[in-house]
């Protein structure tokens, strides 16, 4: 998603320091990049493509100042080209503008700003937001009464920063859109995203919605609406900057997918006690919920799934929700826990949808991978599942992270007979997941169909969400079709597509009536010609069945699914490596999806 | 200190270590409950270096995931050794990465801070190719050498005569040069051996030798990791907080009020000990290990992941990760003949070595000496003696 990077107080290094955060923030996803930065006159490059285009266009054009902004932008209105990358300016040239987000009655605006006389060089929102300032400095406001008023004439979601020539100052505010200030000695940064300046400082102070923010060479202040000062926390980042390095891998995601191991320790750290058999969930309380709602997009969504599933397991009501469609129409709550999953905290879906919840009165939950973002603080509770920074935009560590949180989540607010066996499994998951590391055959199997005409998933229970998952991995980052099915459903529809050329994934743990049913589809799916991929612990016969297995060892049902899915995506990431994808940014998508 | 950039050779596979090298280079190794590696970067970190390369090759995954893209805030960058083709070879991998002086070492060894500030600060005076110099009486397994004052006079690979006391301690300081001196070293049978060129430089030109006192410490076979743990805690080379006197519990690790641990031990994160195991002495839990009520484990070092039910006892004993021990299985200490390939080590002092992801059912026993590969599977009640290979299942 979009990126934003401001820094006042670094000299003559400002423009670098900015260049360096936008390549920090590429991760995000972006089509375009530029800065401006403001001195006596306000100077600015911009253009389509990647960090190391503007970097070519930064060394045919002199910038200079020692206060500046930056943004890598994803596309929502209007194609990626040089005229629509931010930051964008007034008739004047004197105003420059950043922003994250959507202005909904932007179109409103600029009818009223072009009819006043105002041009306009882009197709984008943010555009209305220079020429409103600038409407407000013709009136005579100063520049940051000028930036205040242009702000309060919008509606939407937006983080936004701006700077004015002759002033020595960025400006700042943010309704619904991250923002954070960095602060080092005599420099003060803006950031949509910590990453962005985490290699200068680790002393934070997070903006909340609502709030504005003036950045300069004397340091920060930050007002509300009304332009009162608010006192805010400084916080401390912990995590390494440099964890946002490859380490010699050829991928961020192959490196995140090799991570899996630690980051599931990091997540049961010090919660599981398995001679006690119990589980102590931080500092949540007692929360013992008669139903559970998930809210949750994407790959979050799939762990939703599976986290309903174990809460019905243990007896309790639990459903999940596609967050956009939650928050379109929103079901009856009841006492329900709204529980929100989601890795950056900043989907905007899951965000409407908790907060669409919370405005009945339903308690909220969020169990997220970010420590301070807009969930955490919104929420009346968080869960964090500690995988620590994911960079590749197709989430992995994260999902494995995520299911075993929900895991911990379930023994810690419920009663099972089965909390020693499952506590025991999760402590071992570390130990044979690094076994799937080592021992996966699941490149030479991408290897043999990187050729299909689309792939498909089948898996039953909690092994229906990891089939699901499977799929959407692979649509991610090969650009192939594939589809997750409910294996039962198969017959229903789906057989149809099912050819000597569509391999179909089956996720068959355990020996049980549900493994058997699968072994049953497959047998379907295997009498049409389709060649088969078993994803088994080997404890039913579908080996006879099937071309090829992946193998995982004997454990518990809910940890074979974090098993079974750490294969493919194994599978995912060499299929798309043999296609030549781009595996760390594919086409189209974006890591945290802030708009709606 | 004047060289700021180090490379560590991490690429090779330590083969006299197998079968515990299944899955990782020996470098990855424990020394106690650490990595070899970590203790070299520790040693480097301590005498100022400000970056390090790292050669990898074998399983070079495990190096680049352990380590990441920082250790210690030094960052660290990791080139790839396609083939191990010697140490040589491996060094001219780094080429790219360095420009100017720079620290070579063995990955696989464990060092000091000091050997490594000697080293550096001796091949400041003359800018010669310097090497560090280590006594020892047995001299057969290494790099033998002799010296007249500070240079090198002679190099001999695993000398067969009792004429040598000074080993090559495989810590060099080189000026950019040494890629030069490697690429025109002829290669052996498709090999390019550090050494190798380091003879050529002592018949034409000059390598200084100085000589180091602080700890050097090499595992050969898979039981010196016994060794090398006992020295590490003697040392207290270790991260963990120290509980009591030679007593070292991570804070995340639970240790039952009724466990008895005796120093020196050392009780990685995420561990868990129940009620009357005893720990310890010499004894090294790597992470997520559990260890089950009543259970005994001594003068051993039990890597990640493992579990040790209850009731087990294991003296000398150096399991790989991922192990699990069934409840009441019984390693007795030797002295035992250990088979290796065709030779036979006679009278070690050793339990068993038990290699990644070996499970044993319950109620297993190992005469002394015992070597078993990974993934074995050994059946309920059964007695293991000698070597058990990968994979392979122990029924009775």
């Amino acid at each position: 998603m979009c990126g934003i990077i401001g820094c006042v107080g670094r000299g003559d290094e400002t423009l670098d320091t900015l260049v360096h955060g936008l390549s920090k923030l590429e991760y995000r996803g972006y089509d375009s990049a530029g800065v401006a930065m403001a001195g006596d006159s306000l100077s600015l490059c911009k253009t389509s493509g990647k960090i190391a285009d503007l970097r070519d266009a930064l060394s045919k054009t002199a910038l200079s100042g020692s206060v500046g902004i930056g943004h890598t932008r994803w596309s929502t209105h209007g194609p990626p080209t040089d005229s629509n990358a931010h930051p964008h300016q007034d008739c004047t040239g004197d105003v420059a503008v950043v922003h994250n987000g959507i202005i909904e009655n932007y179109q409103t605006l600029r009818d009223e700003l072009v009819a006043a006389g105002h041009s306009f060089t882009s197709d984008t929102d943010t555009e209305v937001v220079p020429h409103l300032i600038e409407d407000a400095l013709a009136e005579g406001a100063e520049p940051e009464d000028a930036v205040r008023q242009a702000i309060a004439q919008l509606e939407g979601s937006y983080a936004i920063a701006a700077v004015v020539a002759g002033t020595e100052a960025i400006f700042a505010a943010r309704h619904d859109s991250p923002l954070v200030l960095g602060l080092d000695d005599g420099a003060t940064y803006l950031a949509s995203d910590v990453p962005a300046f985490r290699d200068f400082t680790d002393q934070v102070v997070y903006l909340s919605d609502g709030e504005f923010a003036r950045l300069d060479e004397s340091g920060w202040e930050v007002t509300d609406s009304d332009g009162l000062v608010v006192e805010k926390d400084v916080d401390t980042i912990e995590w390494d900057p440099e964890e946002t390095g490859k380490s010699g891998y050829d991928h961020y995601m192959i490196k995140e997918i090799h991570e899996q191991p630690r980051a599931l320790r990091q997540c049961l750290r010090e919660r599981v006690d398995e001679m006690a058999g119990t589980v102590d969930l931080d500092d949540l309380g007692d929360l013992s919920p008669t139903g559970v709602q998930f809210v949750a997009c994407g790959t979050s969504y799939h762990a939703a799934l599976y986290g309903a599933q174990l809460f019905r397991e243990a007896g309790i009501p639990a459903q999940a929700f596609l967050a956009s469609e939650y928050a379109t129409s929103v079901p009856p709550i009841g006492d329900a826990l709204v529980v929100g999953v989601t890795q950056s905290g900043e989907t905007a879906d899951t965000l409407s949808a908790l907060r669409a919840a919370e405005k009945r009165g339903a308690r909220t939950l969020v169990v997220t991978n970010v420590v301070g973002s807009t969930a955490a603080r919104e929420c009346d509770h968080a869960f964090y599942i500690r995988a620590g920074p994911e960079i590749g935009v197709a989430a992995s560590k994260t999902f494995s992270s995520q299911l075993a949180a929900l895991n911990l989540l379930t023994l810690g607010m419920t009663q099972s007979d089965e909390a020693r066996e499952v506590i025991n499994a999760l402590r071992e998951l570390p130990g044979d997941l690094q076994r799937i590391l080592d021992e996966s055959r699941a490149e030479e199997v991408a290897e043999t169909y990187t050729d299909a005409g689309a792939y498909f998933f089948i898996g039953r229970g909690l092994q229906f969400p990891v089939a699901l998952e499977g799929a959407l991995k692979m649509k991610e980052i090969t650009y192939k079709h594939a589809e997750g099915f409910a294996a039962g459903e198969l017959k229903h529809g789906p057989l149809a597509l099912v050819t000597s050329e569509t391999p179909v994934f089956a996720v068959i743990i355990g020996d049980d009536e549900k493994a058997r049913k699968t072994v049953g589809n497959v047998k379907e799916v295997e009498a049409r010609d389709a060649p088969v991929v078993a994803i088994t612990d080997g404890q039913t016969d579908v080996h006879r069945y099937a071309d090829h297995v992946l193998e995982i060892p004997e454990t518990h049902e809910r940890a074979a699914a974090v098993l079974a899915n750490a294969h493919l995506q194994l599978l995912s990431y060499h299929t798309a490596a043999k296609l030549g994808r781009n595996i760390d940014k594919p086409r189209n998508l974006a890591k945290s999806v802030t708009v709606e | 200190m004047d060289i700021d950039t180090a490379v560590v050779l991490a690429a090779g596979e330590g083969t006299r270590l197998r079968p515990l090298t299944r899955n990782r280079p020996k470098p990855m190794l424990p020394a106690g409950n650490r990595p070899i590696l970590e203790h070299v970067f520790d040693a480097l970190v301590e005498a100022g270096v400000e970056e390090l390369v790292t050669v990898v090759g074998y399983k070079r995954d495990r190096v680049q995931n352990h380590f990441g893209p920082t250790y210690r805030d030094v960052p660290v960058t990791y080139v790839t050794q396609r083939k191990q083709l010697g140490s040589g070879h491996a060094l001219l991998q780094a080429s790219e990465a360095v420009d100017e002086s720079v620290l070579v070492l063995n990955g696989d060894r464990l060092i000091d801070a000091g050997t490594v500030s000697a080293v550096a600060d001796s091949f400041a005076e003359t800018g010669d190719p310097t090497l560090a110099v280590v006594e020892r009486r047995e001299t057969s397994r290494y790099g033998a050498l002799q010296m007249h004052g500070d240079e090198i006079t002679e190099l001999v690979e695993k000398p067969r005569t009792d004429d040598y006391r000074l080993i090559n301690g495989g810590v060099y300081a080189f000026s950019a040069d040494i890629f030069t001196a490697i690429e025109e070293t002829p290669r052996q049978e498709g090999e390019l051996a550090l050494t190798d060129t380091l003879e050529r430089i002592i018949e034409q030109d000059r390598v200084r030798g100085v000589e180091v006192d602080g700890m050097w410490v090499d595992a050969t076979y898979p039981w010196d990791l016994l060794t090398v743990a006992r020295e590490v805690l003697s040392r207290g080379r270790v991260v963990e907080a120290a509980r009591s006197d030679g007593v070292w519990i991570a804070d995340s690790a639970r240790v039952h009020r009724e466990a008895v641990l005796q120093g020196p031990v050392v009780v990685g994160q995420d561990c868990e000990v129940g009620p009357d195991a005893v720990i310890g002495p010499n004894t090294a839990l790597g992470s997520n290990v559990t260890v089950g009520s009543n259970a005994v484990v001594q003068d051993s070092v039990i890597d990640a992941d493992t579990r040790i039910d209850p009731g087990s006892t294991l003296m000398d004993t150096v399991t790989g990760q991922d192990v699990h021990l069934g409840a009441s299985t019984v390693v007795p200490s030797g002295p035992a003949d250990v088979q290796v390939g065709t030779s036979i080590f006679e009278e070690q002092r050793l339990g068993a070595v038990i290699a990644d992801r070996a499970r044993a059912r319950g109620n297993v026993s190992f005469t002394p000496g015992s070597l078993v590969g990974p993934k074995a599977r050994l059946d309920v009640g059964v007695t293991v003696r000698g070597n058990v290979e990968e994979g392979a299942e122990v029924t009775r």
